[in-house]
């Protein structure tokens, strides 16, 4: 029988301990940040173009199609987003198809210093809670009392004066969407197609691959997760939680490849003998 | 935010701490009881709140235009009532029907919406050359798509056995798939770790070793 | 009779709502427009009201532990019943702002919030040690996937540039452009899947979403 050689060893290493070495690295950037820049993918600098393009008055949907648990690659880019929304002095309607989503809601109204002097219900609103997936994304664009026949907090939608002739996808400008799922194919199938409505996503790192191929000619365009965040939060001026977070992917980041090299190093020595 | 100040604040972020502790002592130790309690406290709360949400939604969407005089809402109400028929065995059938509407208008949907966006644009924007003037990687990625994304699709094929004329085809086919695939593992990793740190910053934050 | 019922009237309804809705879409018929548009009202009535159906599902699973006090399971069973009866009386409260319960806030605010973000997260974990133990470049396949999925890695950190400053360039190229033909791929194949689907459930060959295979 063979020696055991130190590559035998660490194929066996017990998961637990790269758990922990994971969950410390992770701590460690907070407490002594790397402060490293985070360069701005082209995406992203064509989702601010789009948004600067919106004039004062103009409504545009943010779909929250993210939930609480997501928060921490989410909620920067929606924050991001809302900031330039108020600067540009769109009115903003947000929607979710969380159940959890007007607690998203209300974190962006907490962060976003601009809602401080709007007034909710003529400049922004939420409307609430919807599920159904595409049939309902699709009455949306027909109807959009059909589904929402209050805001979230049971005001009837005809006494917000920001609804006062919002119907459907014809009176809404843009389409910004937080997803951690495939709500954002239902806008372009039932909103960015048949009423050519422009439309952007702002979902977790996984829909950047997903929507790749849309962008630029069918979503104008995007970010991914917490690094999405960050970019945004540096095109707009404004640094945030997610450039904090980004400190910390770069010690996870590299665990991660070390330990696929180490893996590799190992799986090759072992398959040699 | 910063740090809460208050006893429900105080009582809240070390309870929303030792949760999180609780559900970690199993990938961090073991399966445990304290791992069990989060895991049914999270399943309860999560069930009450989608069954609230569920009732409130209802009540606005199809009680309220019901009392207001919109009688025909009584028949998706019921249909929606049918549903429940699917937890009991020999009903099961009833369910069917609001099932049909459901799918029926899904699929009709998803039909009509997805030539333009998924074929019709992709093969366009596969098919479109740069501008004239581009630089020569402009050039090789346009290549790249077009023969990339022609071989990939013939991996799909599946009616055939990928031999003969179709191996070398689809073998590179897979290889681009693959391309695509680490990419998206690498958007992935992405995703998990900056969860993740978000709840090491949690733990940091209630500990006080890092602000609110 | 009952298996008209049962059966051929159901698969009869699912083709006429899919007609419905493709004729909305290319024909302008106001008749058949106020059709689609009810019935998608009606699809996100039905949608609304089935989600509390995993509820009732869930908890009657477990009122069976319960009952026959199912072995170190049954007491976190009556737990997990516990806390949706608890949750579910103060939520109904004030049905209409529930959030307006300071209890109910809370229990939101701190132990939903933090088990969700905590439960999302615990897959870093795994990945992690996926990493370690299951991504080995055994073949050209996997040796690709590899090298694709750490350029990106590298990329996504900030540090990747710190290493070498033409990591961002290689990453994004596999990001904004290598992945592209595979994405591209899923799309266009997963649509003619959905056409195909489509087609057979209109032609009532299609029935594995109606629950037949699993009895009634």
């Amino acid at each position: 029988m063979s020696q055991e050689t130190i590559w035998d060893r660490l194929q066996r290493i017990d998961r637990r301990v790269i758990y922990w070495l994971l969950f410390i690295l992770l701590m460690i950037p907070f407490i002594r940040p790397l402060g490293l820049p985070v360069s701005i993918s082209p995406q992203a600098i064509s989702l601010v173009e789009g948004l600067r393009k919106l004039k004062e008055g103009d409504v545009v949907v943010v779909n929250i199609s993210s939930g609480v648990s997501a928060w921490p690659e989410c909620l920067p880019s929606l924050v991001a987003v809302s900031k330039v929304l108020i600067q540009q002095k769109a009115k903003i309607i947000y929607w979710t198809s969380f159940v959890d989503g007007h607690m998203t809601f209300e974190k962006i109204v907490e962060k976003v210093p601009g809602f401080r002097g709007l007034t909710y219900g003529v400049d922004y609103v939420h409307l609430g809670f919807y599920t159904g997936a595409e049939p309902t994304v699709a009455q949306l664009a027909t109807n959009i009392r059909a589904i929402f026949t209050t805001d979230y907090k049971g005001t009837p939608i005809d006494q917000l004066p920001i609804m006062k002739g919002v119907n459907s996808a014809k009176d809404v400008k843009m389409v910004i969407s937080s997803d951690t799922g495939d709500y954002c194919d239902y806008y372009i199938r039932q909103w960015r197609i048949p009423y050519g409505v422009p439309t952007a996503e702002i979902g977790i790192a996984m829909i950047f691959s997903q929507y790749q191929p849309y962008w630029p000619e069918i979503i104008f365009g995007m970010t991914g997760g917490a690094r999405g965040g960050a970019e945004l939060e540096k095109l707009i001026g404004e640094l945030g939680d997610a450039t904090v977070t980004m400190d910390a992917i770069n010690t996870s980041h590299l665990l991660v490849i070390v330990a696929v090299i180490l893996a590799n190093i190992g799986y090759a020595a072992t398959r040699r003998r | 935010m910063g740090y809460p100040t208050t006893i429900d604040g105080i009582l809240g972020i070390w309870t929303a701490l030792a949760l999180m502790l609780f559900v970690y002592s199993y990938p961090l130790f073991k399966e445990n009881q304290l791992f069990r309690f989060a895991e049914h406290f999270f399943i309860g709360l999560s069930l009450a709140i989608a069954a609230i949400i569920s009732i409130q939604t209802t009540i606005r969407l199809a009680i309220t235009p019901l009392m207001a005089g919109k009688i025909y809402y009584i028949i998706p109400i019921l249909l929606g009532f049918m549903m429940y028929f699917i937890l009991h065995r020999d009903y099961r059938w009833i369910s069917r029907y609001p099932i049909a509407i459901l799918v029926g208008s899904s699929i009709g949907l998803g039909m009509r919406g997805t030539i333009i966006p998924n074929i019709l644009s992709q093969i366009i924007a596969t098919i479109t050359p740069p501008k004239a003037g581009a630089v020569a990687l402009s050039w090789f990625n346009f290549v790249y798509i077009g023969i990339g994304t022609i071989l990939a699709v013939m991996y799909f094929l599946l009616t055939f056995e990928h031999r003969g004329p179709l191996l070398y085809p689809t073998r590179l086919g897979r290889w681009i798939i693959m391309i695509g695939l680490g990419a998206y593992y690498g958007n992935t990793v992405l995703f998990r770790m900056a969860m993740l740190s978000g709840r090491a910053q949690f733990l940091l934050q209630v500990l006080g070793l890092v602000p609110f | 009779m009952a298996e008209v019922v049962r059966r051929e009237l159901v698969y009869i309804l699912t083709a006429i709502v899919v007609i419905i809705m493709i004729v909305d879409f290319f024909f302008a018929v106001p008749a058949v427009s106020a059709v689609a548009g009810e019935l998608r009202t009606w699809a996100t009535i039905i949608s609304t009201m089935a989600l509390a159906l995993g509820a009732v599902n869930i908890i009657r699973v477990h009122s069976r532990n319960v009952r026959r006090r199912t072995p170190g399971v049954w007491y976190h069973s009556a737990w997990l019943i516990f806390i949706f009866a608890f949750v579910m009386l103060l939520g109904m409260l004030d049905i209409n702002n529930p959030a307006s319960n300071p209890i109910y806030k809370w229990i939101f605010d701190y132990s939903y919030v933090s088990l969700g973000q905590t439960w999302y997260a615990i897959t870093g974990f795994y990945i992690a040690s996926a990493a370690y133990r299951a991504f080995r470049a055994r073949n050209v396949d996997a040796a690709l996937l590899l090298i694709a999925g750490i350029f990106v890695m590298l990329m996504n950190a900030p540090i990747g540039e710190v290493i070498w400053v033409q990591i961002p360039v290689i990453g994004r190229w596999f990001n904004d452009v290598g992945q592209v033909p595979a994405m591209r791929t899923f799309l266009i194949v997963a649509a003619f899947g959905l056409l195909a689907f489509g087609f057979r459930t209109l032609l009532g060959r299609e029935r594995g979403f109606y629950g037949e295979v699993a009895g009634g």
